[in-house]
């Protein structure tokens, strides 16, 4: 999987292309948001428009990103989840949890 | 009526061959005649079991093998996936979309095999390790 980062503002945004799953995606995911955690950021926005599919490990990493933002009193939200991707967020009720985008500039003044 | 076909694969419990696991999966999906949605949706599941019998029947034990054997036939899909590990309990854990489960970082992996395939059935093996089959039937082979 491939990962970019844009700032805006207070906002980090993670441009996520690929797939999120077990051993691959799912540690890259991590490590550049823990990167981004370590480095004071408190909001992270996670572009999945380019994410093909997740599996459970990558659906379980989203979720730790969540309650790691949490604990460090900021927030992770979603923008565009692909077909797929959105499909497993149904299927697992995380579209409950996670604040979810269309727009990029509409996910930003959520913040 | 596609023409039946099966593959055979024996890996040891390396997480890293998941993947070819999930795309062996899918091509013998697509031969059964699913299309390319449905065909992901059973790698899907197939990549799931392969997950559970390396991390929670073998422990990552790369000592300790998983047998997939993925079958295209008259009535669809079919995949059957054994480990040797002490065996576990598939069914528990908790609900992940209920409650505290919504917020568990793992646990979602029957969830996911059940959403995608016909039937999932989990059962010991003698001795040692655990036994999953799953299922497919093309929609015009369907009873309902």
């Amino acid at each position: 999987m491939k990962v970019g980062v844009r700032n805006i503002g207070h906002v980090a945004i993670v441009d996520l292309a690929g797939k999120i799953t077990i051993g691959e995606g799912d540690v890259v995911l991590r490590e550049k948001v823990n990167e981004l955690f370590d480095a004071g950021q408190q909001h992270v926005l996670l572009n999945l428009e380019k994410v093909s599919y997740m599996d459970s490990a990558g659906i379980g990493e989203l979720v730790a990103c969540y309650k790691r933002a949490k604990e460090k009193g900021g927030s992770v939200k979603l923008l565009n989840p692909s077909g797929k991707v959105f499909d497993l967020l149904q299927l697992t009720k995380l579209e409950e949890v996670f604040e979810t985008y269309k727009d990029e500039k509409e996910a930003l003044v959520s913040f | 009526m596609a023409s039946p076909t099966t593959l055979k694969l024996v890996v040891s419990s390396d997480v890293r061959l998941v993947d070819l696991i999930h795309n062996a999966a899918e091509k013998v999906a697509q031969l059964a005649g699913f299309d390319a949605d449905d065909a992901l949706n059973i790698g899907l599941a197939v990549r799931e079991g392969a997950i559970n019998a390396i991390i929670h029947g073998n422990g990552s034990n790369k000592k300790l093998e998983v047998n997939v054997t993925l079958s295209a036939n008259g009535d669809g899909f079919s995949a059957h996936i054994t480990d040797e590990g002490e065996g576990f309990d598939p069914q528990g854990a908790p609900d992940p979309t209920q409650g505290k489960g919504l917020l568990k970082t793992s646990g979602r992996g029957l969830l996911l095999m059940r959403a995608f395939v016909d039937e999932v059935v989990y059962s010991r093996r003698g001795a040692r390790g655990m036994e999953v089959t799953m299922t497919k039937k093309k929609t015009d082979n369907r009873d309902d």
